[in-house]
């Protein structure tokens, strides 16, 4: 049987007394990506930072309805959110690396986290590395500055950086969107590989990259959730004229 | 190139393939019904034209599966366009198909002439002109896509079929009895294979329409066949 690794239940997002998100309901499945599309100021990102409450970053957010991560209540009093994040990750559409080592970029996690152990470190950094597909390429520098790597060795870096804290969620808000082809298909290549272990949702602007990685499609448009299917169903055979318009390219 | 200019570009091309789904069809009708008029009145010329005119099926043929090619290349259409492009495919193959049995009949015409009664005795006349009103109906199917239609169709093609092999049993009948129709019963026989097969592709035109009006794959499903 397949797990529920997140759901929400008639969740309402105000920034202000502005609407972001109306009664979402949306249950995502564990190990299995989850692409999260909709045309720009849809709520795909709010939606995203909900889920790892990077939202309670902004002070005029407001919500309302209950958001279970393995059928706990993250907005629960007395949830740690520095666990929850870790257990949720986040990569961002600008890689944003710390102008630092590639070595410290990825064992930074951890040490904030309190582990000093260097032997340990250096095991888990390679790990990370590996498992983001990036370590033939920074083996040999791993103490020169993440500053010289590529856009798309970057963005590969942070999400080894996401995984370097053991996260079970990776949320990802247009991890390809500023890569040229080619790192953009090493991203694809890596998601691929990532879901063997983890659930990831990714929110993407590209709607070929969403139908050639993602298992399920949520359709979001102002603030709905309209369609939430299996990506091959949604491509092939929506059920809703929204969706259809979307995705064809025919929206407006 | 913008996105609006991009999918002004893409609905053109779903429009080309259109018209020249609906020009193949046409075509195709022409084809059948002259063949089973040159069949029904010994009308060697026509058969004649016939066989020339495949050679624009043909070309239409391979003109549809480039455009085909080309709006997956270059498209790549989902959802409905998706299911409309690969169903122009096939029924661009079926309609293919059905031309070459037009041509196919045509073909048999000369050496059956000499036994038009022997044909009548079986009513196959009848059973090819039935053929060209159900193919008038995939015609106007593939224009239209009204479902109603479609099942028109299979409820006709499953009586012609059954007609088919009703005529085909009688003829098979009459061979054992009388040995020197054995050379007309024969041609007699692959052209009701013939009608049979062209009432078969008509099936396949329906099914593909509902797939992309529906979504729904309904090819293989076994219809209530009366006997
Ligand atoms: N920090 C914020 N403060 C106020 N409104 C915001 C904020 N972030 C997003 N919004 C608004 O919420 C809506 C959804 O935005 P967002 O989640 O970024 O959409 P998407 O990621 O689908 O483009 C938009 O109308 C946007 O303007
Ligand atoms: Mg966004």
């Amino acid at each position: 049987m397949i797990l529920q690794k997140i759901r929400t239940e008639n969740m309402y997002l105000y920034y202000g007394n502005k609407m972001a998100l109306n009664n979402v309901s949306i249950s995502i499945p564990e190990k299995q990506v989850t692409a999260l599309i909709g045309p720009s100021g849809c709520g795909k990102s709010t939606f995203l930072r909900s889920l790892n409450r990077m939202n309670d970053l902004i002070d005029s957010v407001k919500i309302e309805g209950n958001i279970f991560v393995d059928d706990i209540n993250i907005y629960d009093k007395n949830i740690d959110v520095v666990n929850l994040r870790k257990k949720v990750g986040m990569v961002f559409q600008k890689s944003n690396p710390f102008a630092k080592s590639i070595f410290d970029n990825v064992a930074y996690g951890p040490r904030i986290n309190g582990n000093n152990n260097k032997s340990e470190l250096k095991e888990i950094v390679e790990k990370s590395l590996r498992d983001a597909a990036i370590w033939d390429e920074v083996k040999d520098r791993l103490h020169d500055s993440a500053m010289g790597l590529s856009g798309g060795q970057q963005q590969r870096l942070c999400i080894a950086r996401t995984l370097a804290v053991d996260p079970e969620i990776i949320l990802m808000d247009e991890p390809a969107s500023a890569l040229d082809p080619i790192s953009t298909s090493k991203i694809e290549e890596l998601i691929f590989q990532l879901k063997e272990n983890f659930t990831i949702v990714i929110v993407t602007h590209n709607m070929q990259q969403a139908a050639r990685i993602s298992d399920n499609t949520a359709f979001f448009y102002l603030g709905e959730l309209i369609e939430y299917n299996k990506t091959k169903k949604i491509y092939t055979n929506p059920d809703k004229k929204q969706t259809e318009d979307y995705i064809s390219g025919r929206f407006g | 190139m913008s996105e609006m200019e991009k999918l002004r570009i893409f609905d053109n091309e779903l429009k080309k393939l259109n018209e020249r789904v609906i020009n193949m069809s046409h075509l195709v009708e022409e084809q059948v019904s002259n063949a089973i008029l040159a069949l029904n009145t010994c009308d060697m010329k026509l058969a004649k034209q016939v066989i020339e005119n495949d050679n624009m099926v043909d070309k239409l043929d391979i003109k549809i599966d480039k455009l085909c090619q080309n709006i997956f290349a270059l498209q790549q259409p989902v959802a409905t366009d998706l299911r409309y492009i690969i169903s122009s495919l096939k029924i661009n193959n079926d309609l293919e198909r059905i031309g070459d049995h037009a041509v196919n009949i045509a073909k048999r015409i000369e050496p059956f002439c000499n036994y038009m009664s022997f044909s009548k005795k079986f009513g196959i006349d009848e059973l090819a002109n039935t053929a060209v009103s159900l193919y008038k109906d995939v015609d106007q199917l593939i224009k239209t896509h009204q479902l109603v239609l479609a099942n028109d169709i299979f409820h006709n093609a499953l009586i012609i079929k059954d007609n088919c092999h009703k005529a085909s049993e009688k003829i098979i009948e009459e061979m054992m009895h009388q040995s020197e129709v054995i050379v007309v019963a024969t041609n007699l026989m692959i052209i009701i294979n013939l009608i049979e097969r062209i009432a078969s592709y008509s099936t396949n035109v329906a099914e593909a329409i509902i797939f992309v009006v529906e979504g729904k794959i309904v090819k293989h499903q076994k219809r209530n066949e009366e006997h």
